[in-house]
């Protein structure tokens, strides 16, 4: 039951709704409840050629060998396709937009990264017989040293998995290995807090699972050009990706998307259209390529894992006064959407409440997994989980009700976010209000009464002065056990983040606008 | 090379395609084999199919009862008579699985599936396996010691005694998503008191090894006591002695051995 509290802001909204609380049909619902809904694996175009992947069976090797002679000559076999066909075998998918450098081949070469990496594509006619050219592919492998663990992959020493980021991280704005936020003095606010918890917490990666597997048919057409019909959900990203990779322009492929079978951002990857229409170009017949339920498991991009480490300070009258946090976006073998999903996270510290000292380091790291793209929230999802189990920890530590303490710690109208911008239209405490209502949660009356609209701004519109970093304080904080710690209270120091780069001059706040992406500023 | 498919009128003809091609899998219910297909497994060429009534037959009026091995889970869910296996019918898949997936592709589905396998071995069932020189009754805990050298031949039928009250024979699968999970432990236990005692106890795990196995171990602990809070215990601690887990996707060995003791334990104590 939807139901609208138009009460609540009412003089900010020119309330004249015309859909929103309105039962209103999917315009595809039709055709998805009478199974007419048109697929892109539903056409059958004559003479059609199949297309199968010869993956990575390891982690992390040198190719010595690709052999394929057999394989070409086994029966039904059209093309065998390898690294050096591909006209622009080297990609990443924000280059798009000028984000991150070219580091993913379309089909391996020199080495795998990942298990499952794609090294040799086969074109048959009939998925049988492709499967059984498959077979025939004689692959000599070097195993190298692997690395599976965020941390492991940052430690000096640890195996380079993409030679285009050899520090295993991603580069920002050329020359930065993370993403950094400062705000205040995180290391004065803890030092003057009353109690400080620690806590790690470690996501593991998603698979978006959808009902029907990424896959692709591309058709030759007039004129040169190619008709493709795809399960992709970002179709103008995709004919883009492919007429990068394929080298032609982007009026070649007339791209038919329509119904996808279940995205959730595991279909922007483009990992199925470069090879399918390159196939159709190489043959001059129509390709089909779809992933196979375990490829799709196995070998299709996750939501990636990440680890968070957050330090909270905070006072026994509940106002939390310094929150550092440490995460590790675990990428895979290529960066993907990791890049963009650090980036997010960055943007998204430390959650919807103001606090005076903020400290946030985000890393995009380089893995042999396999490789992680968008998923529902990415970025932000992992990070509110952590937030949010903190808030709870936090409340429970100064004997607050975990409501009341948020509503405490929101962030209000007027407030200086952490990074230097007024928040404006702020709503968490009507939410919290509403859900305790809802939940028949008591509340006390002085936290009923807490509006977004008061209380903000002021002391609490001030952007503090910046901090220099260079001396890092010599005493650390006062640690308190609590008993959410499962650790034995004797923590191993953990490896501290590597020394900053020089910081450039803070900006100005207010008056400079930001990209979320580049970080320039917006003209 | 394309894949053929062979049905045959009768159950007989099926088994001796099947006897003369190594290449030659017999499709039931296509929950496995099908499967297979659609993932490449260029091991399969020939595909046999019998349209055998004798096949679909269920025979559960007696205190025997003989199931056919192309019996579905849904028509075991449906058949009155086989109440006391409905639990390991119902923990099998979801609805379409049930529809399709029979007794005797079961007996052939690898970790973590194949769980009615793993009830009909704890009742000590009897599979009657068509062969190129005619039928034969094998226990099941022999066919499936067997299990990988019987593709050239028919599973035609199951049997097994009735327990003789529904507290005799007990199932339990633990899966991580419920309903539709494949199981981290699935255990079986045919436990009929005899004046007070157990005789002939018989467990059996899914699992725990790389095909459904018997408990002896568990079992001699618990032959001639009452089912009482000792003699569980006993048979709880040595529940995995015998067992080879491996790590999966689901659970780790480790943990396999560390719950079975705990699962066993409930089921035989009759808690949730």
């Amino acid at each position: 039951m939807l139901e609208l509290r138009k009460d609540i802001f009412a003089d900010e909204r020119d309330d004249n709704l015309k859909e929103i609380g309105k039962g209103t049909q999917r315009q595809d619902m039709l055709g998805h409840v009478t199974g007419t809904s048109t697929y892109f694996d539903d056409h059958k175009l004559q003479g059609m050629l199949h297309l199968k992947v010869v993956r990575s069976v390891h982690s992390h090797a040198r190719l010595r060998r690709i052999e394929t002679t057999e394989a070409e000559q086994s029966q039904g076999v059209r093309r065998i396709i390898r690294g050096a066909d591909v006209p622009r075998n080297l990609n990443t998918l924000l280059s798009l937009i000028n984000f991150g450098k070219d580091d993913e081949p379309s089909l391996a070469v020199d080495k795998v990264r990942y298990k499952g990496e794609p090294i040799v594509a086969v074109v048959a006619d009939s998925p049988r017989e492709a499967s059984e050219a498959m077979a025939k592919v004689r692959i000599e492998y070097e195993p190298l040293p692997t690395v599976f663990d965020v941390e492991d992959a940052l430690k000096p020493g640890a195996p380079v998995v993409n030679e285009t980021y050899p520090k295993n991280t991603f580069t920002y704005y050329e020359k930065y290995d993370h993403q950094k936020l400062r705000f205040g003095d995180v290391e004065r606010g803890l030092a003057q807090a009353d109690h400080v918890l620690e806590q790690r917490y470690q996501m593991s990666p998603i698979e978006h699972a959808p009902t029907e597997t990424n896959g692709s048919i591309a058709a030759p057409d007039t004129n040169g050009r190619y008709t493709v019909y795809t399960s992709t959900q970002a179709l103008f990203f995709s004919v883009d990706t492919c007429a990068k990779i394929l080298d032609v322009p982007s009026n070649t492929f007339h791209f038919i998307g329509g119904t996808v079978g279940g995205g959730f951002g595991g279909k922007v990857d483009t990992i199925t259209e470069p090879l399918c229409i390159l196939a159709a170009m190489l043959t001059g017949r129509p390709v089909r390529y779809v992933l196979g339920r375990e490829e799709e498991m196995q070998y299709g991009p996750p939501r990636g894992a990440e680890r968070i480490y957050i330090t909270d300070g905070v006072m026994r009258d509940g106002r939390i006064v310094a929150r550092k946090v440490r995460a590790y976006f675990d990428s895979g073998a290529y960066t993907r959407l990791s890049s963009y999903a650090a980036v997010k996270c960055a943007a998204h510290l430390p959650g919807p409440y103001t606090i005076p000292n903020v400290y946030g380091d985000v890393y995009c790291v380089f893995t042999n997994r396999t490789p992680a793209t968008a998923m529902r929230g990415f970025g932000v999802t992992a990070m509110d989980f952590a937030i949010e189990c903190q808030m709870d920890k936090l409340a429970h530590i100064v004997g607050m009700d975990p409501m009341e303490f948020r509503i405490l710690n929101a962030y209000r109208d007027g407030d200086m976010k952490a990074h230097r911008r007024e928040a404006k239209n702020t709503a968490l405490i009507e939410c919290v209000q509403v859900a305790a209502e809802k939940a028949k949660w008591p509340l006390r009356d002085e936290f009923k009464r807490a509006s977004s609209r008061q209380g903000g701004g002021g002391a609490r519109a001030v952007v503090p002065a910046a901090t220099r970093e260079a001396h890092a304080p010599t005493v650390a904080a006062a640690q308190q056990r609590t008993v959410y710690d499962r650790a034995p209270a004797t923590a191993p120091s953990r490896e501290p983040p590597p020394p900053p780069p020089p910081r450039p001059q803070a900006p100005s706040h207010g008056a400079a606008r930001f990209s979320s992406v580049f970080g320039t500023r917006r003209r | 090379m394309p894949i053929t498919v062979k049905t045959f009128g009768s159950a007989g003809e099926a088994a001796s395609a099947l006897s003369s091609d190594r290449a030659a899998r017999y499709l039931g219910g296509g929950t496995l084999v099908m499967r297979a297909l659609n993932e490449g497994d260029i091991s399969i060429s020939t595909i046999v199919r019998a349209n055998d009534h004798a096949l679909r037959r269920i025979d559960a009026a007696g205190p025997r009862v003989t199931i056919g091995a192309g019996v579905t889970f849904a028509k075991i869910l449906a058949e009155r008579d086989l109440a006391f296996l409905h639990a390991p019918a119902r923990s099998i898949g979801g609805p379409a699985v049930r529809n399709m997936g029979t007794v005797g592709g079961n007996l052939f589905a690898p970790n973590p599936y194949g769980d009615f396998t793993v009830a009909l071995l704890a009742l000590d069932a009897t599979v009657t396996v068509q062969g190129g020189f005619g039928a034969r009754n094998v226990p099941i805990e022999e066919f499936l010691q067997s299990r990988d050298r019987q593709a050239g031949s028919l599973v035609i039928s199951i049997s097994c005694q009735k327990p003789t009250n529904s507290e005799a024979f007990r199932y339990r699968k633990i899966t991580r998503i419920r309903p539709k999970g494949g199981s981290v432990i699935t255990l079986a236990a045919y436990v009929p008191l005899s004046s007070g005692r157990l005789l002939d106890a018989r467990l059996a795990l899914g699992s725990m090894a790389p095909m459904p196995i018997r408990a002896r171990a568990a079992e001699r602990a618990l032959e001639g006591r009452p089912l009482d809070a000792s003699s569980i215990s006993a048979a709880a601690s040595a529940i995995t002695e015998g067992t080879s887990p491996v790590d999966d996707a689901l659970g780790s060995a480790w943990y396999r051995r560390e719950i079975a003791g705990v699962h066993l334990r409930r089921l035989l104590s009759g808690q949730e």
